[in-house]
């Protein structure tokens, strides 16, 4: 982990709600790997106080590219401070031929780098956007990955009996407000859905507020079955076998 | 220049420069290693350490306000004895002293997990994290059952807005130090509209947390005082300095802006120079002679 600059090279809108940026880094950043994220800075003052974590969609020209909410305002030409890698890789099955990635109520963004390295190992990606999600514009994402909106506001989806049995590994991305009540609901739809749920299948991927993201502060502490784990540090993916879910 | 934290003997505390992080913020050791130069710093202080493993926080966690936060992390960790498992190798190649902050529901839990800290030899020192709510008469019973089981120096970190007459109360009970203060506890409301509580960080604590240190290095005259509250800059650090504390702590400004601890650092033992600040005569002879200070 370093805390480096980079520069805001080109800011580009890829819907209405989303824009992409890409930033000249150190060449140690472009090692950056899907599931880990970058903690930024922006300004000198303190506002706002604690770093943003932003998550790498694509590698682009030496370029790292990534996703923010459109109603921001970035310069191009603008310097920024970040300290990276932050968090764990994802852990992929070696014998994955499919997987099924869900956004719920939250931009499926933190999942997206994954996109380009599954495609080119010809792994099947099925996109799930489920409640809020479900207005995310999919346009500018691969047009191999298969989109799935999910029906009103909760759980279901079409073929949700198929994909859930289809699926070699599952990564689930919720809102970061209730993240633990709706990675619950997540689970108990699972087992309803499978008659088991092994290890290294279905992974929660934690997004919460990181004030350090180095794993010092312990705000972002996950209660596992007979211990704990820290999303910035283990996760931001947690095999949602291993999670506490009780009050 | 270095500062005396506590009186001359076994176990005295001496930093070799009067700035160290507040307890809670650079975890238990090399969470932080890659991003900051501890041999700038005075001290290393812990994460909070109980007896007992302690839970994270249900609910909400982190709020951001208006130029600052909320935090509520229910301080998880493992319980003292597998905190010393995980970390006392490392904190015994440490550059500086490393300093347990020490967390307890009850003045007899405090008792026996300071008597497990004092048998390590890489822990310097101890600071005694207080609740909000203690009358100085129980501030008194918890440094108590705390030196009645060390010989290693005690800092007593009071709550927020505490009068001279908590820090006289530690001590008198045995503290060496009074850490003025813990953050500010405070409310607000998070993204779903829940009333959560939690710690308050930001710049504006420290106008808040400075008028009082001064109160207290005016009604305690001598005492050795560690200002922390909303430090964000070298000219914060002086104004504690300036109002009457030894050292300073920093606390969530470093998840921000790592390499403020070693500016600071750097900042004030530049000033010490100028300016001896809680240096008695024997440090500053043995300062000027050129012998080591310990």
């Amino acid at each position: 982990m370093n805390q480096t600059q980079a520069i805001i090279e080109r800011v580009r809108r890829v819907s209405d709600s989303h824009q992409r940026l890409s930033l000249a880094v150190e060449s140690s950043v472009l090692n950056i790997k899907p599931g880990q994220s970058l903690l930024v800075r922006q300004t000198n003052n303190w506002e706002p106080y604690l770093r943003e974590t932003w998550y790498p969609v694509s590698i682009d020209n030496n370029l790292l590219v990534v996703e923010r909410p459109g109603a921001q305002h970035y310069a191009p030409g603008s310097v920024i401070d970040l300290i990276a890698p932050i968090g764990s890789p994802f852990r992929f099955r070696k014998t994955l031929r499919s997987i099924l990635l869900i956004a719920q109520d939250t931009p499926p963004t933190p999942l997206l780098y994954a996109l380009l390295p599954l495609l080119v190992n010809r792994i099947a990606v099925t996109l799930v956007l489920l409640g809020s999600a479900r207005t995310y514009a999919t346009e500018h994402l691969p047009p191999e990955v298969e989109i799935v909106r999910g029906d009103g506001d909760g759980l279901t989806w079409q073929n949700q009996v198929t994909a859930v049995g289809w699926a070699d590994q599952v990564l689930a991305v919720v809102s970061p407000d209730r993240e633990m009540e709706q990675f619950r609901a997540l689970w108990l739809l699972f087992r309803e859905l499978r008659a088991d749920i092994p290890a290294n299948y279905l992974f929660a991927v934690h997004t919460p507020t990181l004030p350090c993201g180095v794993g010092a502060c312990g705000a972002c502490t996950v209660r596992l079955q007979g211990g704990t784990a820290l999303a910035c540090v283990e996760g931001p993916a947690l095999d949602m076998t291993r999670l506490s879910f009780s009050p | 220049m270095p500062v005396r934290i506590s009186k001359p003997g076994k176990y005295s505390l001496v930093l070799d420069t009067p700035v160290m992080n507040a307890a809670g913020i650079l975890g238990f050791g090399d969470q932080y290693r890659p991003l900051i130069d501890f041999a700038a710093l005075g001290a290393f202080v812990t994460n909070p350490i109980t007896y007992t493993p302690w839970n994270p926080a249900s609910g909400t966690r982190v709020i951001s306000l208006p130029s600052g936060a909320l935090v509520h992390t229910g301080l998880p960790n493992p319980g003292s004895s597998k905190v010393l498992t995980l970390y006392r190798t490392l904190w015994s190649r440490f550059p500086i002293p490393v300093i347990a902050h020490v967390v307890a529901h009850a003045p007899e839990e405090m008792s026996m997990c300071i008597a497990m800290l004092d048998r390590e030899e890489s822990i310097a020192a101890l600071e005694i994290g207080l609740a909000d709510d203690l009358a100085p008469s129980e501030v008194e019973w918890y440094i108590h059952a705390a030196a009645k089981r060390t010989e290693k120096p005690l800092l007593a970190r009071l709550h927020h807005g505490a009068s001279h007459e908590h820090a006289r109360a530690a001590l008198d009970a045995g503290a060496d130090a009074i850490v003025a203060f813990a953050p500010p506890r405070g409310t607000a409301r998070d993204p779903l509209a829940r009333l959560t509580a939690g710690r308050l960080y930001g710049p504006m604590i420290k106008p808040l947390t400075l008028r009082i240190v001064g109160q207290i290095a005016r009604k305690l005259p001598g005492v050795t005082l560690i200002a922390a509250g909303g430090i964000h800059s070298e000219a914060d650090a002086r104004d504690y300095l300036d109002a009457g504390a030894t050292a300073v702590q920093v606390d969530a400004a470093v998840w921000s802006d790592p390499a403020l601890l070693a500016r600071i650092g750097k900042d004030l033992a530049g000033l010490l120079l100028t300016r001896p600040v809680g240096i008695d005569d024997e440090l500053l002879e043995q300062f000027l002679s050129g012998k080591p200070a310990r």
